[in-house]
Formats: structure tokens, sequence, C-alpha cells
């Protein structure tokens, strides 16, 4: 069997159905757990909540605002040339290209970070079913050993959900 | 009804404008299509016979185009900014509201950007503004405005593409999961593998809430580089330190103005009466009534500093935009921006969904006759009186703005048949905060806390 | 010793007579731009005479100055411009390098003077009118900005006659077109750096005065007041 899981129509439901699991043995890394909507008053749906991405937008602002600062005055200063009287390496001016690149920098970092953690573009996560459109939450074991299947299938019933298997 | 069904019906009545379609919308397309195909015909007639085509003249060097310019990426500031800022202040009302702001912010955008295009004597080397190492020594001048321009205008196009297009991830998975054949394959390709367990969400939410803070010093700074490219230069009434804010307070007021009107058409095209309330309109009613009386307070100040000053150069402009050639202009902006408004958005009983769409009409026009106004006048008057001249459109220049009108309606039709234009997930998270509330609200009255 | 290009004006002289204007459309290549487009505001004359009226019949004067590129030390259209086609060079010239110019025409908004013009389109010239340009100077596309250059051709072909000579440039030597064909010699043309030159000390005169010096550009250019223009302005 690839999988076993259940489709219930309420968080809480749902969240009974993964304390049952957890009940059953079943770590918590082994529970899937899917939805069309991000559920965080609930404790099942509060994983992996932890985070470097603030920072790492920090640290991409950083970059952008060093290679703001370097692209302006660097080449400024290699190629210089008078306009108007103004000094060769315009400060002032040249805030305004630092200040975009670092907020470039910002938005690529967090960007590149949310694509490499959540994974996407990503292989499918097993088991998934397209059921969860209709508002439903998924919750599953994928590749269960053959044994626990009976107490798997016990504590998925309990939040009243529909089973389904995949085989 | 429980949670699923409700869920179920949102998603349902959402999903319909991308499943069925009827004539009416062909009709639509085919209409808008004509007018921006004109457009790009006059481009490239301008193109091929050089700007001698346009009203373009010494000493009027800017006209049209830069006031379409102006005037769409004005637009184009809102819709980020609105979504943002009621992203970060936890605004419930905002849920069906972001999406179509934030595509009025994209598509205004790309459009806005093309102008510079337009406006260009040898539009075939805008590269150049790009720093690339190049042995014929060509390099940018980042001293100019107009490379600001450039690094703004390319920042904030993409950050509020990418602030458009994360949100839209999940709702592709829905779509990819309600659709069968070639449509199921484009929206999984759309949906990125989406899955939608609780890492991706919280990574996604994380980086919503960074981008929101990160668009909102990004969407007032491309607006006052934007107004940099006039007050930098000393022309008469366009050298003066009020033009940063005051086109970033235009730039909100006729975005806003632009949201409320997309949001009033699909309402009644797309049938979304359910989801885009009265309330919403209200509330972007009293925003906009806001930014009304900000224009009207800019305004006032730019006109009493000058006038007192009594500075000749400035004088010439001013008495022409008050009781010259462009008064006519200068009275219906004022009509336009602050008079029709003001009853349609201050007395509650007015500010309904008719109401505000009639005052965001108004809006709409005075704020592209600001725009022209700010432009023209000050180049028709610089210092030396010989060199005073004035300004008539022709049709290339008036074909390209109706184009332009037609491509930002085109756009915004053909994105609210492919995406859904109010997002799923986002308006499903709403309804249970709502539920989660009211379930509270009734046990703290159980249990007596609450009178 | 690097020369610094300046002018006077000696406006006491000055006739109106634009012989000046007209050398300069046939020095620099301008083409006219004939009544249709001249009526849509389009003419394009580096050197122009600006004429005001004053006063009312029969007491009526008429004041005129001929306007040119002022090559200002602090030029607005140099910082102005995206691609540096707009710079100022050693000698103190504010030059326009055609080749890097696109055509954003946001020096010519800049330029307070007005002295700044567009190539609307191609330029034309009726045959056999097109056997008379000057190889010395290039002709310009449509979408590209001019303006008067001091001849600049005529600078560095006086400099490099007197470099394969071996000698020092003369005052009085070069002369832009507009200077060699001023009829009452109102135009005067040299060297700022040289304290010896006619220009240097026309800019120390009494009557000289700046246009528009109060905007701070710092033009190069001294315009020598009429005597009686003089006259009134110091009685008031």
């Amino acid at each position: 069997m690839k999988a076993i899981y259940g489709l219930y129509s309420s968080p809480l439901e749902a969240q009974r159905a993964v304390d049952g699991l957890r009940g059953a043995g079943i770590k918590d890394r082994e529970i899937t757990v899917l939805s069309t909507e991000p559920l965080e008053e609930y404790e099942f749906a509060q994983r992996d909540r932890e985070s470097w991405m603030t920072w790492i937008a920090g640290l991409g602002g950083l970059i952008g605002l060093t290679t703001g600062y370097l692209l302006t005055s660097v080449t400024q200063k290699l190629w210089a040339i008078n306009t108007g009287g103004m000094p060769i390496v315009t400060n002032w001016t040249n805030l305004i290209v630092i200040f975009e690149l670092t907020m470039l920098g910002g938005v690529f970092a967090s960007v590149i970070t949310l694509l490499i953690t959540a994974r996407i573009p990503g292989r499918p996560v097993v088991p998934y079913d397209p059921a969860i459109s209709d508002g439903k939450i998924l919750i599953g074991v994928a590749n269960p050993r053959k044994e626990s299947i009976g107490s798997l299938e016990k504590a998925l019933r309990i939040g009243h959900g529909e089973l389904k298997t995949l085989t | 009804m429980s949670q699923a069904s409700r869920a179920k019906q949102i998603t349902d009545d959402l999903l319909r404008p991308l499943l069925h379609t009827t004539w009416k919308f062909y009709l639509g397309v085919s209409f808008l299509s004509c007018f921006v195909l004109a457009g790009l015909a006059a481009w490239g007639y301008q193109m091929y016979n050089g700007l001698a085509v346009t009203g373009d003249n010494w000493p009027v060097f800017w006209g049209f185009h830069e006031t379409n310019f102006v005037f769409w990426i004005g637009i184009s500031d809102a819709g980020t900014l609105i979504s943002a800022i009621l992203r970060m202040v936890y605004a419930e009302w905002r849920r069906p509201v972001t999406r179509c702001a934030e595509a009025i912010t994209a598509f205004a955008l790309t459009i806005g950007a093309m102008f510079p295009l337009v406006h260009l004597g040898r539009p075939w080397f805008a590269w150049w503004l790009i720093p690339y190492p190049s042995e014929r020594g060509i390099w940018p001048n980042f001293r100019s405005p107009l490379t600001w321009d450039f690094f703004a205008i390319n920042t904030y196009l993409t950050s509020s593409l990418l602030f458009l297009f994360l949100p839209m991830i999940p709702d592709f998975a829905i779509v990819r999961d309600r659709t069968t054949g070639f449509r199921k394959k484009i929206y999984s390709w759309l949906a990125l593998g989406w899955q939608g367990y609780p890492k991706q969400w919280h990574r996604l939410e994380l980086t919503m809430h960074i981008m929101a803070i990160a668009i909102i010093p990004i969407a007032i700074s491309v607006h006052t580089i934007v107004s940099f490219d006039f007050s930098m230069a000393l022309v008469p009434m366009w050298h003066t330190t009020i033009f940063g804010p005051y086109f970033v307070a235009g730039a909100i007021f006729s975005g806003i103005a632009a949201l409320i009107i997309a949001m009033a058409v699909l309402r009644k095209t797309l049938h979304l009466e359910e989801y885009l309330l009265p309330i919403h309109f209200n509330n972007l009613g009293k925003l906009l009534f806001t930014m009304s009386l900000l224009w009207g307070y800019f305004v006032f100040n730019e006109r009493l500093t000058t006038w007192y000053g009594n500075e000749p150069s400035e004088m010439a402009v001013f008495w022409t935009t008050q009781i010259g050639t462009f008064a006519p202009l200068f009275w219906t902006m004022v009509f336009c921006n602050f008079i029709l408004p003001f009853p349609f958005l201050a007395i509650r009983k007015l500010r309904t969904i008719t109401g505000c769409v009639i005052a965001s009409c108004g809006v709409v026009v005075g704020m592209w006759l600001e725009r022209f106004l700010i432009i023209v006048p000050g180049l028709s008057h610089k210092p030396l009186p010989y060199s005073w001249g004035s300004y008539m459109p022709r049709w290339p220049e008036i074909t390209i703005m109706v184009g332009s009108f037609a491509a930002m309606i085109l756009l915004y039709t053909l994105f609210s048949k492919v995406v859904p234009i109010i997002s799923i997930w986002e308006l499903k998270v709403g309804e249970h905060y709502e539920h989660q509330a009211a379930k509270a609200l009734g046990a703290a009255e159980e249990a007596g806390e609450v009178v | 010793m690097t020369h610094r290009w300046g002018m006077a004006v000696d406006l006491d002289r000055c006739t109106g007579c634009e012989a000046c204007v007209t050398a300069c459309h046939a020095e620099n290549n301008i083409p006219t731009a004939g009544p249709e487009e001249a009526a849509r505001g389009r003419a394009k004359h580096w050197m122009r005479v600006e004429r005001y009226w004053e006063g009312e019949f029969p007491d009526v004067s008429a004041k005129f100055r001929p306007v040119l590129c002022q090559q200002c030390d602090n030029a607005p259209c140099e910082p102005v411009c995206p691609t540096y086609a707009s710079q100022h060079n050693e000698e103190g010239l504010n030059i326009q390098v055609y080749n890097r110019c696109f055509g954003t025409r946001y020096c010519a908004n800049a330029c307070f003077y007005n002295v700044r013009f567009f190539n609307w389109g191609n330029p034309e010239w009726e045959k056999p009118l097109n056997l008379q340009l000057n190889p010395d100077v290039s002709v310009r596309e449509a979408g590209v900005m001019e303006k008067c250059t001091f001849c600049i051709q005529r600078i560095k072909a006086g400099e490099i006659n007197a470099e394969a000579e071996n000698r020092e440039l003369k005052d009085g030597e070069i002369k832009p077109a507009c200077v060699q064909s001023c009829t009452a010699n109102a135009l005067v043309f040299g060297d700022l750096n040289d304290p010896e030159s006619a220009v240097s000390r026309l800019a120390e005169s009494p009557r000289g005065t700046k246009l528009l010096e109060d905007m701070g550009a710092k033009p190069k250019i001294t315009y020598l007041l009429r005597e009686t223009w003089h006259e009134s302005s110091v009685k008031s």
C-alpha cells in the first residue's frame, strides 16, 4: 500500500485524527497534512514554522546595498565624466539606485528562499487527493507498515472522515 | 453550513468565471483588441516617421506620452500599496480586494513602463540604460533621474509581479485539481507542484509578509522618483520640493479610484455580489475621500506658495493655469478631483457602490488632467518669453493613449478569465477567522463576559 | 595651458540682421523646417535673434539679442541626460554626443535658455541644396538632440593646425561661423584662460552681463549692454 489517509470536513476532526495517529505511534514527520488554506490556529498545522527567511531577506538586502554602492561609485570614478559641474561621485543621487537595489536584493532573497524551502516547483507529495480543493483536509501516512494498517485505520476513523487508501 | 461545504461553495463561485465563458466575453475582448491594435499601429507609424507626427515641439518637448507615463505609473502605485498596507495591519476586509488591487498594479505598471519607450526619439537604443560592460563606452549616467526611473520601475515591476503571482500559486493548484485535459496541464505547470502542506503555507505567508513590508517603501520611492523627472529641472513650477509627496499622494488617489471602478465592473460582470460587498466599497470610498482631501491640501500648498512668492517666471505659469489658456482644464480638474467626489464620499448615505464609482470616474479624469497640467504649462512658459509656446496633441498621441486604456481593460479582462480574481484561499482563511471570532464571542457571551 | 572658450556679444553693435543665424545653418548642416513644421514650432535655429517690442506707438522700441548655447559651467542639461550624451569637456564646452543620444529630450526641458533642439524627423535638403552640406559636420538623424557647439569643428581644426605648425593659437584665429559672418563685429570669440584675449577683456567690461545669471548655470557668454540700456538701468 502506498498510502492511507482520511479526508476531514473540519479542522477539529483533522486535529483528532492527527492525535489518534500520534497515539498509534506515528511520528509527526511521517504524518502528511494537506489543505487548500493555511490553518494557523490549529496545532497540527503549526509544524515547520521556524525559518531563517527574515534574516536571509536582510542578507539579500545587504548584498543589494553593496552591489548598488559599488556599481555607482566605482563606475563613476572609472569613467569620470563632468556633467554640470557636479562632483564625479554623487553620493546623494547614488543613494536612490542603492535603495532600489537593496529592496530588490531583499525581495529576491525571500523569493529564492521560498522556492527552495517550499520545494516549488517540486515533485508531488504522496498521498495527494484532488478532493482537498473542495475544502477537505487530508491527514495521512505514506508507505505504512503492513502490521500497523489496522491501528492506522482506527486512528483515522476517530475524526469521522472519509477513509481512503492508495495502492 | 460546515466549513468544508462553505469552502466548496466559495471555490465553486470563484472558479465559475474561469470555467464558463459567455459570448459577451468574446465580444468585449474583440472590441478592446481593436483599440489596442490601433494604438500599436499608431506607435509603429510614429517610430517610422519620427516624433514629427506628434504635437511635441519647441519648447514643449513633453506632452501626451509623458502625461500617460506618469498617469499609468501613478495608477500602479496604489494597488500593491493598498494590498500591502492592509495585509500588514491585518485588516480582514481586504481579502476579496487584494488580488484585484495587485492586478491593477501589475497591468498599469506594464503599460506605464511602455511609455518611456514610446516617447523616445530612438527607442531601439533604450537598452543603453542597462549597465552592461561595453567596449564602445556606453554606460548609463547615475546622476540622471531617467536612470533612477529605470531602476525604480524595474524593481517595482519585479516585486509587484512576484507579489501578485506568489499568492496565486495555491489557487492555481485548486484550478488544477478541478479541471481536466489541456487546461489541467497549464494550471499544473502554473501551480509549480504546490501541494499545500504546512511548511509550504508557512513559507508562503512569511514571504508575503516580508514582501508586504518591502514593497511599501518601493511603491513610495517609485512615484517619488518619477516626480524627480520634473522637480530636478529648473522649469517654473516644476522645481519644487512638494513634488515627491504630491505625486505619491496623487498616485494613491488615482489608484484607489481605478480599483473601485474595476471592482464595481467585476462585481456586475462576474456576479460576485456575495463577495464584493457594499462594505468594501464603503471602506475604499472612505480611503478615496481621505486622499481627495490630501490632494486638495497639496494643491493649496503648491498654489499658495507660488502666488505669495510672486516670482515672475512662476507667476507666468501660475496665471496660465488659473485664468489663461489652461484654465478650463485646471478648473475641470479641481471639480473632478475635489468637488464632485466630496458629496459622494463624505455623506454616508451617498457612499454607495454607485456613488463611489461616480466619484472614482471623476478622479481618474481629474488625475489625468493633473499630470497634463504639471507638464505642459510649465514647459510652455519658461523664463525667456521669446521661447513661450503651446501644445496640441495630434492623432498618434491620442490613439496611443486610447490604446493604453483599452490595453488595461483588456489585460484585466483576460486576467479575470484565467485566474480567480478573488483569492480563494485567502477568502477561506478570512471566513474561518470570522467563524472563530463568532464562536469566541458566543462563548464569552455565554460566560457572561460580554454584555 | 588648456583653453576655455567663451564669447562676448556686443548688443550695442548688433543690428539684428541675422547673418549669424544663416551662417550657422550653412556651417552646421541645419535643415530648414519649412512653413508647416515651423508653424508647429519645429524650427531649429542654433543661433537665434530674440526680438522684444517695448512701449506703445509711437514710442516703440525693439530690443533684440542673439541667443545661442551659453556653454554653461554648471549646465542644467548635463546631469539629466541618462546616456552621457550631454557632457562637459576640458575646454569648458558643453558637448552633445549625437551617437549616445536616444532622444529623451530631458536636456531640452532642463535648459532654461531653450537653446536645445530636437530632430523631429530625418533631415532633408531639396536638390541642389544637398551639395552645400559641410563635410566637417555630421548630419543628425531623427530622434537626436542638437545645439550650438561653438563650431567645435573649427576649434579642433584650428588647434590641429597650430600644433602642426608648432605654435600657439593666436587670439581671434578661430572664428565660429556666426562670429565670422557678423556684419557689425558684434560677436567676439576667444580663450577666457588667456587674460590678454579680446573676449577676456570684454568679459570684465562694466557693460557686461550674463543672461539669467541668477539661475546659477554660470554661462560663458557675456552680453555687453547697449549704452542706452546701461544708462537707464544705472539711473533707476
